[in-house]
Order: C-alpha cells, then sequence, then structure tokens
C-alpha cells in the first residue's frame, strides 16, 4: 500500500522560497500597466518604480524556520544525502550568481562606455545587480534543490 | 562516484527490511539517522552511501556491509 512521503524540511524551504518569488513576479506583472495606465506612464517609465514589488523576497530570510526543529530548538539534522544535496544546491546557486552578477557588471559598462559615452556607472546599478544577482543564486538553488530530490525520488514508498 | 558505476552499486537493504519484522522505510532511517526518502533513494539505487552509513545499516540488520551492498565493478 503506498503512502506520501512527507516533504523533507530542504524541500519546504525551496518551496518556500520559489513561491515567495513567484509573488513579486505576479505583483510587477500586474503593477507595470496599472502604474502606467493610472499615471499616464509608458510601460518603460513605470517598470522601474514596480520593481519595488520584488521588497517582498526579504521574506526569504523567514527560509530559516523550515531548517529549525522547534521541538528539539535546534537546527534540524540533514543527513549525508541532504547535506550534499544542500551544498551542490548552493554551488550551482552560486556559480550561476557569479556568472549573472559579472555579466550584468560588464555588460553595463560596456553599454555605458561604449553606446552612451559615459565614464560612469549610475550608483542606483549597482544594488540592482547585486540584488539580481541573489535573486538568480536564490531561485537556482530552490530548483536545484528540488531536482535533485525528484532525481532520487523512486514510485515505491512502501 | 559516476552515475554509470553507481549503477553498477547494488543492494538488498528492502529485502533485509523485510526480513526483519517487515521493518518499514521510516523505521530503519530512525535506526540509521537518516531521512526516509535517503531510504528510498538507497532501495533505488540512485544513492550511494558513505562507509559510515553502509556499516550503520548493515549493524541495524545484522550482516556485514557486504550482505548489504554488492558491486560489480571491474
Amino acid at each position: 500500500m503506498k503512502d506520501s512521503v512527507p516533504l523533507a524540511p530542504l524541500q519546504r524551504l525551496a518551496w518556500f522560497n520559489l513561491i515567495v518569488f513567484a509573488i513579486p513576479v505576479t505583483l510587477y506583472a500586474i503593477t507595470v500597466p496599472l502604474l502606467a495606465w493610472y499615471f499616464h506612464k509608458s510601460l518603460a517609465v513605470a517598470a522601474m518604480p514596480s520593481l519595488g514589488m520584488f521588497g517582498i523576497c526579504g521574506l526569504w530570510g523567514l527560509g530559516n524556520h523550515f531548517l529549525y526543529d522547534r521541538k528539539r530548538r535546534t537546527r534540524v539534522n540533514l543527513d549525508e544525502r541532504e547535506a550534499l544535496i544542500y551544498q551542490r544546491a548552493n554551488t550551482i546557486g552560486m556559480a550561476l550568481f557569479w556568472g549573472v552578477f559579472v555579466l550584468s557588471c560588464m555588460g553595463v559598462w560596456a553599454y555605458l562606455s561604449y553606446v552612451r559615452h559615459q565614464a560612469t556607472l549610475p550608483v542606483g546599478f549597482l544594488p540592482l545587480l547585486v540584488f539580481a544577482g541573489m535573486i538568480v543564486w536564490q531561485v537556482t538553488q530552490s530548483i536545484a534543490i528540488l531536482v535533485q530530490y525528484k532525481r532520487s525520488a523512486s514510485d515505491d514508498t512502501l | 562516484m559516476t552515475p554509470s558505476e553507481s549503477a553498477q552499486l547494488k543492494n538488498r537493504i528492502r529485502k533485509l527490511r523485510f526480513e526483519h519484522g517487515e521493518m518499514t522505510q521510516q523505521e530503519l532511517a530512525d535506526r540509521v539517522g537518516a531521512a526516509r526518502q535517503t531510504i528510498i533513494a538507497l532501495e533505488a539505487g540512485k544513492y550511494a552511501p558513505s562507509l559510515l552509513l553502509a556499516f550503520r545499516l548493515a549493524r541495524v540488520f545484522g550482516v556485514t556491509a557486504e550482505d548489504v551492498f554488492q558491486w560489480d565493478g571491474d
């Protein structure tokens, strides 16, 4: 007789992170045309202030709740396989973060230097680039966790 | 361990579980200090355990590690 296997703490954390990311993406998609319509601006102009929706990603900090065992009042014990999954997911996330961050920095600098002939980068760009990189890291890490769990899952749950 | 090497590693964990009072995956997981999903992955041959986990599993069943795991490699 098959029974359902409860989600592991890492899986719950990964799903939480993805849901937290999906909320601002959805709100952003709604807010951009809404602001454009309300303030009679173009979509491109409305896009920048709408980025504020991604502040909701600050909720990722609450993800640590899933790695905390309230009964024993200590961090959840990850067994060797789960620790390996977590480590691999962090490695993949970090690799993509670094790639996106460096490419973004260089890409923006190249565009401003060669196309707009500006020698300096606007100050507001840097936190945006870092934050974009962090989003890539968290989302990639979460997907990597879920994919690794899925790959090692079996249909048999006896 | 490469995927092909993992595929050469077989185990009798499920059979040993059933031979030991039809132990459930959760019971085995609790006794060796692993997650149930890890036991599932082991039985499906999708995860190669560390030496420590292999020995723990063998001790639960009262057999040697080679009785639990078999490797057909070169």
